[in-house]
């Protein structure tokens, strides 16, 4: 299908990106990488009066650490993210994920706030942001502000971005010495959305974990963030038998979709083995950045 | 409707565009470069595949203002004189093709992918390219054809 | 016998005479076309899946600057004459043929069904057309299933049938049923379900129509398997002579069976031509091309299998419901080519086939590589099944059943021989490459450590053309006809009604006709594509390696014939001493003596030879098919199961194939290869949705789901030949063969991977969620 009409903005400024989200609020549509917004607009599932490409703002592109904290400009392409040593050293389980957001086409134009902005539940972003309590920066006429990724998804498609505001920048936090991370999801085929995803992350000092980062892709219309697994694993020592409980807890509460893809039922089946093998990769993993 | 200039296989071309124009039909109806093919139109088959900047990317999912200042290669770029290219030629002694429509985004693509990984294995071609179908061949005449080219490109 | 030329081309993997352009660019496909003055169309569709037509308002789209007609269902029926799909029309399907509109008039029958074409200066303009049209609907209850089509209270999609059965109700018996039956040591019963799938070629359908008014011309350029059958699909249909109408097609972007005649949507387009003056272009988006060009595959088979304690299937009763949408066009034919295929390459002793045909609420049925292949799928489930009931290995099963090599051949219940039949030699073929007692030993140890590898095999065989059979009705694809020519300049020019689609004709048949000839491969030129210059043909049911290949090697000689003849005035000598070699006539064993093909063919064009020297350098030549043959051949799948997700790897695929004489390796190894393709797409990711409303659910790419690179092995292929059958002509067919076999390879393998579960499966789609349904359910039952 063909696009419909829409007039169009290219801001060179993000002032002006503002000002004109400030001006046509929910009427308009902001173009990031495009590989979301460009089919739904293909689609005509979407319809905006208006589209603001921001593609011209190169001061919202770039990878920059300071305090411990790695920050992400929004516009930050998907391959430049992959091919940032600071991503690989700080933000491993970024880094995890990333290989698995479509094909290399895809990562060609999709940026890192596009897909945190467009937060479609069955993506790989959503969740890792989610997994490490990233911050999401996000700036009006009134000036910035900053959401934590526990507040950032609201619900389908849906974020605490307001209409006249315009993300700029996220931010992870350095991983810290001993964490080992694991991104997983089953898909139907190499490349696609996932069916059931999991962003997973633990922290091991000694022989005990410190810290465990769990989060779901695909389970629910928002990615979904598995706290009382968390709260399980931390304290205790590796184990597949731990990890089997921890499963069964981040399962227990999910109530995923039914789709063409899988059942409810399928979905928390599938869920629970991804906990598994994903903590046991994680574990692995923890080891080697002793 | 705004004009735009874009360097299309080198050359200046400009255009007078729609800002909801895809890049895919500006290259095949204005520029009349129809080697480009359009299969899906929602950014999955990868029959659109072009070059820019540099980078392997869906040009139907990009909007042909995007491209302004860039620099797009399409198919008819990568061999302007007639003369196939080295992947072209081991697709060509390969059999890597049937109908012909996937072909100029496989061509973009594994040329895009060959050029930053000429080491690549067997394994990494497929996921390379497991965003391009082909509704033909069952892929392996392609994947044999993009080894060629790389074997032969490090005979030299 | 007569003398085989030396074989320089045939049974080598020539490469492309295509490629240079293909691999460039250079393709021309229907949408790379532009006419001066050309609009573009796009269609009004219903969201619905059975509605009544109140209104259509077309206003505002009328007004909308830039669109230059609306045209309607009524509007469309003033100006064309009413029929039946052309294809339909030509094979003449059995059963009542509803006649429908080319677009919906009163009522709309499934989700997508055209109800109003918006002509524009752009298709992004046509679009915005298509969202103005006003369309009143008045639902109706949707026939959303063929359970629901079969039910005598389901509203009628089609007034003047009075119900829902399209297809005629038909028993046939071969060889004492009953008998068989009563006599058995066991019969088995089983309910099997073959899933709604469907083409999907790259390049969707699409047109361009342009009538000429001065001389009453329509143009079609076209994206079609036979340049003929459009052209008279579109004669017909809008009342015009067909010598007035002109079918072109240069490179088309696959098929697989789904662009043969001309669709509605294509009529429509080429009548809205002529009305306006104008040419006008329609390319289907890949939406319309899912949800309204047509599916296939949507198939539920009764079977009941008389068996002895050894494993001999001594009969099968068959009873099959087709659900063939809205519009029937193939679906009506397709059980009796079943029917007629089901006995196999097997010594069934009886057979009785009940079939029926539905309509429901779903885009048509049409067809798809290998439309009966579901009678494979039945067969070789059934020998699977019994073998696991009866403790046997599954290529013991098989070889015990196969029917042997014996002169006469033996004959299918149904009538046809197996002349040349090799799937004894393909099994034990398959035997040797894969080992199975390895494999079973390494299935063995791996499920003790909680891994689920499978190991399934089909066999199978396919009419490429088919036996020689003085029984079979003749139709227009019983002869194939060429015409060759020497052009001035030396050119050895075949004319053919075959329409490539990637099946590589423009090299295959040079080869040949280049090696009978004798001149080099590329002295030669295939021209497809004008409707005007090629004689009639149809590219489909995997018969051109026989068929077009036939005419081309006995039309070569018969070209070389006349050219000898004619340079015997030349050169001195008699004809029978004359040879052509690398492009030269000369007299055997006298190099000297050697002039160019071209340089004859020069002097023929002078005109400067008596009335009574033919200098005529062109044949008209047909071919009825020789002896024919069957294609054929077993498959075997290695795939491993996660039985936690449900996703399947195919770890190796192996395919031993016999489909005679190769023309070109490479060429028919893609065949297997993209056919084989399909058929684990059909199992693992593709199915055509619908809800029990008669909602579509398969309308992109991401809920269609195709293959990738990463999904389809190197599938690694043996060929057998048979002793060839005919003297001249052994090339047998491969178009079809991967397709058929691949899905019940597949299945079984996976059956095979969840036997430790007892699982048994009944269905050919497979995807991860099902296979974890599959395993709880028999933990339960």
């Amino acid at each position: 299908m063909k696009l419909p009409y829409f007039e169009y903005e290219a801001p060179a400024t993000v002032a002006e990106a503002v000002e004109l989200l400030t001006k046509h609020q929910d009427e308009a549509s902001v173009l990031a990488g495009g590989q979301s917004l460009i089919p739904l607009l293909a689609l005509r599932l979407a319809r905006p009066a208006m589209v603001i490409d921001i593609n011209g703002l190169d001061e919202l592109s770039g990878v920059s650490v300071t305090d411990g904290r790695v920050a992400i400009g929004a516009m930050t392409r998907d391959y430049a993210a992959e091919e940032s040593d600071a991503v690989a050293d700080a933000v491993p389980l970024l880094a995890a994920a990333l290989p698995f957001i479509g094909h290399e086409a895809i990562r060609s134009r999709g940026t890192i706030g596009g897909s945190l902005a467009h937060a479609d539940p069955a993506a790989e972003l959503p969740a890792v942001a989610l997994a490490l309590d990233a911050e999401f920066v996000v700036r009006s006429q009134s000036g910035d502000r900053v959401i934590p990724a526990g507040e950032w998804f609201e619900g389908y498609l849906t974020t605490a971005r307001s209409a006249d505001e315009i993300l700029v920048e996220v931010r992870f936090p350095a991983a810290a010495r001993g964490t080992g991370v694991c991104f997983q999801e089953v898909a139907r085929r190499h490349g696609d959305f996932a069916i059931v995803g999991l962003a997973a992350s633990l922290t091991v000092a000694g022989s005990s974990i410190t810290d465990a980062r769990l989060a779901f892709a695909g389970v629910s219309d928002v990615p979904v963030r598995a706290a009382d697994a968390e709260q399980l694993l931390v304290g205790q020592a590796p184990s597949a038998d731990l990890f089997a409980a921890a499963a069964t807890r981040a399962t227990a509460d999910l109530d995923p979709p039914a789709d063409l893809h899988g059942s409810p039922d399928y979905r928390r089946k599938v869920a629970a083995a991804l906990v598994r093998r994903g903590l046991q990769a994680a574990a692995d993993n923890a080891d080697e950045r002793q | 409707m705004p004009d735009i200039t874009v360097s299309v296989n080198g050359a200046a071309r400009t255009g007078s565009v729609e800002a909801r124009k895809t890049l895919a039909d500006f290259l095949r109806e204005d520029l009349d470069l129809t080697g480009t093919h359009v299969g899906c139109e929602h950014g999955v088959c990868g029959a659109c595949t072009v070059i820019v900047d540099g980078r392997p990317t869906r040009s139907c999912l990009m909007l042909a203002v995007q491209a302004a200042g860039s620099e797009v290669t399409t198919i008819e770029g990568l061999a302007p004189d007639g003369t196939l290219g080295a992947l072209q030629q081991a697709m060509w002694d390969s059999h890597s093709f049937q109908c012909g429509f996937c072909t100029p985004g496989f061509v973009m693509q594994a040329t895009a992918f060959l050029s930053a990984h000429p080491d690549a294995d067997e394994q990494q071609i497929r996921e390379a390219l497991s965003g391009n179908i082909c509704r033909c061949t069952g892929y392996q005449s392609i994947i044999d054809g993009v080894l060629l080219a790389a074997e032969r490109g490090r005979q030299g | 016998m007569a003398q085989i030329a030396a074989e320089r081309y045939t049974g080598a993997s020539i490469k492309r005479s295509e490629d240079p352009r293909i691999l460039t660019g250079g393709g021309r496909y229907v949408d790379d076309i532009k006419l001066p003055g050309m609009l573009h169309a796009a269609f009004v569709r219903s969201p619905l899946p059975h509605a009544r037509v109140a209104a259509v308002d077309v206003t505002a789209a009328q007004a909308l600057p830039g669109v230059v007609a609306v045209l309607t269902g009524a509007d469309l029926a003033a100006i064309t004459i009413p029929g039946p799909d052309p294809l339909l029309a030509m094979m003449g399907g059995g059963g009542p043929m509803p006649e429908y509109s080319l677009l919906a008039t009163d009522k709309v029958r499934f989700v997508g069904d055209p109800v109003a074409v918006v002509i524009a200066d752009s298709r992004y303009l046509a679009e915005d057309g298509c969202d103005l049209v006003e369309v009143s609907y008045e639902d109706l209850p949707p026939v959303a299933s063929a359970a629901v089509a079969l039910d005598a209270g389901s509203t009628p999609l089609f007034a003047n049938l009075g119900d829902n059965i399209v297809g005629p109700h038909k028993r046939n018996e071969f060889g004492d049923v009953a008998g068989t039956f009563a006599a058995a040591d066991r019969v088995s019963e089983f309910r099997i379900d073959v899933h709604r799938h469907q083409n999907v070629p790259m390049e969707g359908r699409a047109c361009v129509a342009s009538h000429d008014a001065g001389s009453g011309v329509l143009t079609v350029y076209a994206a079609t398997q036979s340049v003929h059958v459009t052209r008279l699909g579109v004669a017909m249909r809008l009342g015009i002579e067909p010598d007035k109408v002109r079918v072109l097609a240069g490179d088309i972007g696959g098929s697989f069976g789904l662009k043969i005649g001309a669709s509605r949507e294509e009529l429509a387009v080429a009548a809205a031509s002529r009305a306006l003056g104008r040419p006008v272009k329609w390319v289907e988006d890949r939406g319309e091309n899912l949800t309204a060009s047509g599916q296939a595959r949507e198939e539920s088979f009764d079977v009941r299998a008389a068996v002895s304690d050894d494993g001999d299937l001594l009969g099968l009763d068959v009873k099959v419901v087709v659900d063939t949408g809205a519009y029937p066009v193939m679906g009506t034919m397709v059980p009796s080519i079943m029917e007629a295929m089901l006995p196999g390459p097997y010594k069934l002793g009886a057979l009785g086939f009940e079939s029926m045909a539905v309509a429901t609420n779903k885009a048509s049925y049409v067809a798809y590589r290998g439309p009966w292949a579901s009678e494979t799928f039945v067969r070789e489930r059934v020998l699977d099944l019994l073998a696991s009931d009866l403790g046997l290995d599954p290529v013991a099963i098989r070889l015990r059943n196969a029917a042997p090599r014996t002169d006469p051949p033996a004959t299918m219940i149904t009538g046809r021989p197996l002349v040349g039949v090799t799937t004894t030699e393909s099994l034990e073929r398959v035997a040797e490459l894969v080992d199975f007692p390895a494999f079973r030993r390494r299935q063995a140890d791996l499920r003790a450590r909680g891994r689920y590898l499978g190991i399934g095999l089909a066999t199978f065989i396919e009419a490429a053309p088919g036996p020689r059979s003085s029984d079979e009705p003749q139709g227009p694809m019983a002869l194939e006809s060429m015409r060759l020519r020497l052009e001035n300049d030396g050119i050895v020019t075949l004319f053919t009604g075959q329409m490539p689609h990637g099946q590589s004709h423009q090299t295959t048949l040079a080869q040949i006709a280049a090696d009978e000839f004798g001149v080099p491969f590329e002295q030669v030129r295939v021209v497809v594509g004008d409707s005007d210059v090629v004689p009639f043909g149809l590219t489909g049911g995997s018969r051109s390696a026989t068929m077009t290949g036939g005419v081309a090697l006995h039309g070569a000689r018969q070209l070389k014939v006349k050219v000898l003849d004619f340079a015997s005035h030349l050169m001195e000598a008699s004809a029978r001493d004359l040879e052509i070699t690398d492009g030269k006539v000369l007299v055997r064993g006298d190099p000297a003596s050697a002039i160019t093909v071209e340089e004859v063919a020069r002097q023929a064009a002078t005109g400067q030879f008596a009335a009574d020297v033919d200098t005529n350098l062109a044949v008209e030549a047909t071919f009825d098919g020789g002896e024919g043959g069957w294609s054929g051949g077993t498959h075997c799948a290695i795939i491993e199961v996660d039985v936690e997700t449900g996703l399947v790897n195919v770890e190796r695929y192996v395919a031993v194939e016999d489909c005679g004489a190769l023309i070109n390796p490479a060429v028919v190894e893609g065949q297997i290869r993209g056919g084989v393709a399909q058929g684990i797409g059909a199992v693992l990711l593709e199915r055509s949705a619908y809800d029990e409303d008669g909602n579509y659910q398969s309308a992109t790419f991401m809920d269609y789901l195709l293959p990738t690179a990463c999904d389809i092995p190197r599938i690694e292929i043996e060929h057998l030949e048979t002793v060839p059958l005919d003297a001249d002509v052994n090339f047998r067919g491969v178009g079809e063969g991967g397709m058929i076999v691949a899905p019940p390879t597949m299945v079984s393998a996976i059956e095979d991977a969840l036997a430790p579960f007892g699982v048994r499966i009944y269905e050919q789609h497979l995807p991860p969620a099902r296979i974890l349904e599959l395993i709880e359910a028999a933990g339960r039952g």
